[in-house]
């Protein structure tokens, strides 16, 4: 659990910034404490307990090779950055504390340390990686301005161990288009990522959670011109008893603005997933096309799904759905591939993993989608299914 | 010489309600059989009972094929053994591509039979031959499995799971439902190419129409959870003028 006045005393020396400023903040954030379930953005992630329990076993980390994407690499280790971030000229920009924040964000404008700062004016496409090892407690702001019509494809590649909390700011120029991928198959991670769409700018978010311990991912968009598009696509692999959030606030503020939202979440062991959607439809905004849809397969009896899809519309012509699936592996589609010479562990494997590559069917880039695919089913074919198999048999 | 497929007096059902009531029938390898029946006479569950499907409990009789006493076997160990069920209806597996589907079934499925697994050139190769030859086209085998296929896409790429498994039996449940006569005629070519002599056949089938494509060497007719009559494909014709009403009264006597 993370001390974080004297991870402040402990950093000061290195923090860049009005570290005045920041020693407010960090005042503010502990008079506000983290985040419980009394505060309703958090009903389902109660921080301090989840925060406080003995951690689970990550298991193996897996390694994604992502060379076929001839990415510039940014690697982060224990808070600092081992790589040189000059070649893109992505140095760090202290945060400036707002003490009107909440606790989470006033901790990380107190502590953040480190962050990458990618300001793309008119850059042909560029791709990004960004990984995150070690074990101890790191703080981050990310920034992500790409100017009009620029292309860009961020990866945020979290093997971290310990606890981070991470801030991510995306803002895009009109015609703009930042596909954001987030992968996190350990620790403890509390991020919010808030991103600001010009008109026609596109932002695709992709977010494979396969072995946290915690895992809070929660993302605010804001459609503020016509034509602006979020694609938020999210597939969980959960197990033991990692806590897997993924929470989206979706506000159409323009006209003719657009966005789909997904969510597979796949349970083993006594892992436990939450699904919060909002969408708001402001009043001017017509012609808006919002589709949300969340699912989940429960693998074990232990398994916990909260699933909260919202829609607040304020405007008359509107395209707005929302669904949610709650279901076990289909005995019909078990039956189907056995009846086909699969055996029953095979087949329950393959429906796991057709499930939560669903994530790869919003994936336009091939070389990215088979780097995701790899990691995904080497996550599958190392969770135990003894369990479902003992589940089966009662 | 055994026969392909032996039931004797089968009797099976779900819970209390019991659907086969002492049901017998023989295959011989190279014939293809049909059943036809009305609706509720059992022929589908004689379709899953055959292929090892949960649920169904088997209270007496025996299923012997090719050596085998079915009863004893998984249903992927039926497939490996060479059973295999056309479904009625396919099962859509979204996130699954129907080549890696595939290649995962064959490649069990010869592992089963002590041969050497496919490499992944071979396979393809062999899947865009088989498929073609279905009138499939190459971006079938790249979709996921069966999801947005039309019926009568879904009952082509049974045929072509058929043809690549090389089963000793094939039960083709209801395979005309839902095609209309194209589809039908394409399934039934499908079906035809791959008679042989080593190969049995059960076509389960509603109608009469789908025996004028896959012409059959013993027609049955199944009522109340048995054969009741069998005879040559003349007798499909029979049904086809008089209907089931005969059978029908049979039932409601013994219900």
């Amino acid at each position: 659990m993370l001390n974080a006045l004297a991870h402040f005393e402990r950093a000061k020396p290195h923090l860049s910034g009005d570290v005045e400023a920041r020693a407010q903040a960090l005042q503010q954030a502990e008079l506000l404490g983290l985040p419980t379930r009394r505060v309703e953005a958090w009903h389902y992630t109660d921080l301090p307990r989840l925060l406080n329990r003995a951690s689970s076993p990550s298991g193996a980390l897996t390694g994604n090779d992502f060379s076929a994407l001839k990415p510039h690499y940014l690697v982060f280790e224990n808070g600092q950055l081992s790589t040189d971030a000059a070649q893109l000229s992505a140095e760090f920009v202290a945060p400036e504390a707002d003490l009107s924040a909440d606790a989470m964000t006033l901790y990380n404008h107190a502590l953040a340390e480190n962050g990458v700062t990618l300001n793309f004016d008119n850059s042909p496409e560029t791709i990004v990686v960004i990984e995150t090892k070690g074990s101890e407690t790191q703080h981050f702001m990310h920034r992500v301005k790409l100017g009009a019509g620029v292309k860009a494809t961020v990866v945020d590649d979290h093997a971290a161990l310990g606890y981070s909390n991470v801030i991510w700011h995306v803002e895009l120029a009109a015609d703009a288009q930042l596909t954001l991928v987030h992968i996190q198959q350990s620790g403890q991670y509390v991020g919010h990522c808030t991103a600001n769409l010009a008109a026609n700018a596109q932002f695709k978010q992709m977010t494979l959670l396969t072995g946290g311990d915690v895992a809070r991912h929660a993302t605010h968009v804001k459609l503020q011109q016509a034509g602006a598009k979020a694609d938020l696509h999210s597939a969980i692999l959960g197990r033991a008893v990692s806590h897997n959030d993924v929470t989206y606030t979706i506000e159409h503020q323009a006209a003719d603005t657009h966005s789909h939202t997904t969510s597979h979440q796949a349970l083993a062991d006594a892992a436990r997933g939450v699904f919060q959607g909002k969408v708001i439809v402001q009043r001017d905004a017509q012609r808006v096309d919002a589709q949300m849809q969340a699912r989940a397969m429960m693998l074990s009896s232990e398994a916990e799904i909260n699933a909260k899809p919202e829609l607040e519309i304020y405007a008359d012509d509107v395209a707005c759905a929302h669904g949610t699936a709650i279901g076990e592996i289909d005995a019909d589609a078990l039956f189907f591939l056995r009846a086909r010479g699969i055996d029953e562990a095979s087949a329950r494997q393959l429906l796991i993993t057709g499930f939560v590559e669903q994530l790869l069917t919003h994936c336009d880039d091939k070389a990215l989608a088979d780097v995701l695919r790899r990691h995904i089913e080497q996550k599958i074919s190392a969770l135990t299914l003894t369990k479902l198999e003992a589940d089966h048999a009662v | 010489m055994s026969a392909l497929l032996e039931i004797s007096n089968l009797q099976a059902g779900i819970g209390d309600k019991a659907i086969l009531k002492g049901l017998d029938l023989t295959i011989q390898a190279g014939e293809v059989h049909a059943i036809m029946g009305p609706n509720g006479s059992g022929k589908s569950t004689l379709s899953y009972v055959l292929s090892g499907k949960d649920g169904y409990d088997i209270t007496g009789g025996s299923m012997q094929f090719d050596g085998h006493d079915l009863a004893d076997l998984q249903a992927e160990e039926r497939a490996i053994a060479g059973l295999f069920l056309a479904f009625q209806y396919p099962l859509e597996i979204p996130g699954v591509t129907n080549m890696t589907f595939l290649k995962t079934a064959l490649n069990a499925v010869r592992r089963g039979r002590g041969e050497d697994e496919m490499d992944a050139a071979s396979f393809l190769r062999l899947a865009r031959e088989k498929s073609r030859a279905l009138g499939m086209d190459d971006d079938m085998l790249k979709r996921q499995l069966n999801v947005g296929f039309s019926g009568g896409e879904k009952k082509r790429n049974e045929i072509l799971q058929m043809a690549m498994l090389e089963p000793k039996l094939a039960i083709l449940d209801e395979t005309d439902s839902g095609l209309d006569i194209d589809a039908l005629k394409i399934v039934a070519e499908g079906v035809n190419a791959q008679r042989s002599p080593e190969r049995g056949m059960l076509v389960i089938t509603h109608y009469q129409r789908l025996l004028d494509f896959i012409k059959p060497d013993v027609v049955h007719v199944m009522a109340n959870g048995r054969i009741v009559r069998s005879g040559g494909p003349e007798l499909a014709l029979e049904l086809e003028k008089s209907g089931y009403a005969d059978y029908r009264g049979n039932e409601a006597a013994h219900a």
